[in-house]
């Protein structure tokens, strides 16, 4: 009797979390293969807002996230959209753990027939995997983060051309603004350079390397995991006499432990120079350099942003809320006729012009989904953990 | 000497020629030659493979009573981590700590100890011993839902956020060099690590072999029924077994804590697998099979770190599980398995 009691008790258990977990995400509805289903836009329009919410990259995630709905709060704020509303409805791809997140967050979003547009994902990963499901449900997906450039060129991660775009340069652009600061700035001549295994890591670290080494760098190469914690063997190997120590990795966590072990292991006078994926309060090595997107921080909206956060402007973030600008412009302009289509967005996304911007440049798209224009910045760790620009 | 015996022997004899090979190899014809690259690399290897065998140890103790593969140790390992974690923040933090350094070590590891333990308890008698006599693959699938249970329950307790333990701010970044400035480096966390983990595993070594609880293990281990029939109570000696083996798996944690600084909630994973690799390397059930195993997994992973690229480090891991497998299906100190007719 007691058996089935304990039984009962957790078949009501289970019953009752799955119906708190289904009840979120409420009925799915249909998928449009096309995405030319016409939705009613009513009072209230949805967008998606996919991000690391949670996982190991949760703190650059979460940023993405306060950005995009800041854009949102400010918009339905306003009095000319005081009867319509944007909803964001948020998804967490848990960026480091398993690009199947991200898949199942795109899934879930394309199936959602009220859902037009989509900001996000962040890494370049979970946007050549959740791609076909974006593309099935018709929906744009524009990504405040994901920078790897064969992303756009059509083939070799995949044609997305018309679905995805950034507001974000691409390597192209980071790789040589990284190597000439190395090679020209800081005159540096012998580099290591360590990826994480990851695609945005890879095509990132062959980029500089092979621009540092035309430059006539001595360069070495190496490789760890993302699930890495110990890096002392790779550490070992490192000569003393490296100057510059290149690790264009997405968690910023582990940039810190591999930092701390470094000085550990003697070697801290060797300074660590980090990617985009860096630009995070989790990183606090002092002296270590990174390059990043480009940012007017003293515009009044991130000036506005920063108050809101008790001074910090979660700059990292900041590309979010200029995504979640073009798919809500999209989105607006589509329902002026009281009823949008994905499809409809999906064109009107691509023929963006948004003079200014928080970016401090004007946002508009090449064919391939590209923010035209654009370039990226040099920062540095001071002592108290903030990232100063200085090129 | 009988016929074990001399298997084990034979397998140390063998394993001590490979190492005696590779070392030649790596020191004097590896493209990143000298003595002093290898014993640094040896170094960091032990440090590792010390946490690794106190992991192995909590599977190899459990298999060896109730032959079940406890895939929730890694997320016990991760548990613990995270005790560490508290006592050291309720404790001032590694810049501003509350009390004296050592104190505070000593407490994070006797409160993980006591907390992984308490956990390993909860689990043998809600997870498994409801399962003692039922299919073995039954207790399989409730240990990796607890595995699961545990992972996401630290999620929301603790959220996703890495947590710096910042050993080496609470310690120290110095360390001991051996031959000179450029000879091999031992930093003083490492000597802790090394030191705490061998003294872990001598006190269980003594529990097992000069205690009454030890000997009850070991014949409960041998034969439940009998060992029953004995007067002993196997189900108290099945719960002292996973208390112990899930508060090394504990202290592990907060040696993994203050050694590479960043926990999280899937930390358990790799870790357990990389454990359960070492146990059954060493002979799965074999307590000294386990530090063996743990140690030799800890080298492998430091060497191929250091003399191939990083990409490949857990590929040989896993390669030398199967190959120790291929060739010693007991592992290198294991007991082949009879079947009783």
């Amino acid at each position: 009797m007691r058996k089935y009691l304990v039984a009962a008790v957790f078949a009501v258990a289970v019953a009752a979390l799955a119906s708190v977990a289904f009840g979120s995400t409420k009925s799915p509805a249909r998928t449009t293969s096309a995405g030319s289903a016409l939705v009613s836009c009513g009072t209230t329009r949805t967008i998606g807002v996919a991000a690391p919410i949670t996982g190991p990259a949760a703190s650059i995630g979460q940023q993405q996230l306060r950005w995009a709905k800041f854009y949102v709060q400010r918009w339905n704020a306003q009095k000319a959209n005081a009867k319509k509303k944007i909803k964001i409805v948020q998804g967490d791809t848990q960026l480091g753990v398993d690009t199947a997140f991200a898949v199942k967050v795109a899934k879930s979003f394309s199936s959602n027939s009220k859902l037009l547009g989509v900001v996000g994902p962040a890494g370049s990963q979970e946007v050549v995997a959740s791609t076909s499901s974006y593309k099935g449900g018709g929906l744009p997906f524009v990504s405040g983060s994901a920078t790897r450039t064969t992303l756009t060129d059509g083939h070799t991660d995949g044609n997305r051309r018309g679905f995805f775009f950034r507001v974000v340069p691409n390597d192209s652009v980071q790789a040589p603004t990284v190597a000439n600061y190395i090679a020209g700035k800081l005159k540096a001549k012998r580099v290591y350079v360590i990826d994480d295994q990851e695609t945005y890591s890879q095509g990132l670290a062959n980029g500089v390397e092979t621009r540092l080494k035309a430059k006539g760098v001595n360069v070495s190469r190496d490789s760890i995991s993302q699930t890495a914690s110990d890096f002392s063997s790779v550490i070992a190997k490192i000569p003393g006499t490296t100057q510059i120590i290149y690790i264009p990795w997405q968690l910023a966590p582990q940039a810190q432990a591999f930092g701390q072990q470094l000085k550990a292991a003697g070697k801290g006078k060797i300074k660590l120079f980090g990617s985009d994926g860096l630009f995070s309060p989790d990183w606090k090595i002092a002296g270590s350099y990174d390059s990043f997107f480009p940012v007017a921080s003293g515009d009044p909206i991130v000036k506005a942003y920063e108050k809101a956060h008790h001074g910090n402007g979660e700059f990292f973030g900041a590309p979010s809320y200029v995504a979640a600008q073009v798919i809500v412009n999209a989105v607006t302009t589509a329902c002026k006729d009281g009823k949008a289509s994905r499809t409809e967005v999906r064109k009107l996304v691509a023929k963006t012009k948004i003079k200014t911007s928080i970016l401090g440049l004007p946002v508009g798209f090449s064919a391939g989904g590209d923010l035209k224009g654009g370039g990226f910045g040099i920062y540095q760790i001071q002592s108290n953990g903030s990232f100063k620009r200085i090129g | 000497m009988n016929a074990d015996t001399r298997q084990r022997l034979g397998n140390l004899g063998g394993l001590a020629v490979v190492l005696i090979i590779w070392t030649i190899y790596a020191v004097y014809f590896s493209p990143t030659q000298g003595w002093t690259f290898f014993l640094q690399l040896s170094v960091n290897g032990i440090i590792l493979g010390s946490v690794y065998a106190l992991i192995a140890l909590g599977y190899s103790m459990v298999y060896g009573i109730l032959k079940l593969l406890n895939f929730a140790h890694g997320d016990v390992y991760m548990i613990g981590a995270f005790i560490g974690f508290g006592v050291l923040t309720l404790l001032g933090g590694p810049l501003n700590p509350a009390i004296p350094v050592a104190l505070l070590v000593l407490c994070m590891f006797v409160v993980a100890m006591l907390g992984s333990g308490f956990l390993g308890l909860a689990i043998e008698r809600f997870a498994y011993r409801p399962l003692r006599d039922a299919p073995r693959i039954a207790p399989l699938i409730s240990a990796l839902g607890v595995a699961f249970f545990l992972e996401n329950s630290a999620l929301l307790l603790f959220g996703a956020q890495f947590r710096d333990y910042d050993g080496f701010d609470l310690i120290s970044y110095n360390g001991i060099h051996l031959g000179g400035d450029n000879g091999v480096f031992i930093q003083y966390l490492g000597v802790i690590v090394i030191v705490g983990a061998v003294f872990l595993m001598f006190a269980l070594l003594a529990l097992v072999h000069w205690t009454r609880l030890g000997k009850a293990m070991r014949a409960v281990s041998f034969d439940r029924e009998a060992a029953a029939m004995m007067g002993i109570e196997p189900d108290r000696v099945i719960a002292a077994t996973f208390f112990i083996g899930s508060a090394l798996a504990g202290a592990a944690g907060v040696m993994f804590g203050l050694l590479f600084s960043q926990i999280y909630h899937l930390m358990g994973f790799l870790a357990g697998l990389k454990g359960f690799t070492a146990a059954v390397v060493g002979g799965i059930g074999s307590i000294p099979g386990a530090m063996l195993g743990g140690l030799l997994v800890g080298l492998v992973e430091s060497w191929a770190r250091g003399y191939l690229n990083g990409n490949v480090s857990d590929l040989v891991v896993f390669g030398i599980l199967i190959g120790v497998m291929l060739v010693r299906p007991s592992g290198l100190l294991g007991t082949p398995a009879l079947q009783k007719v």
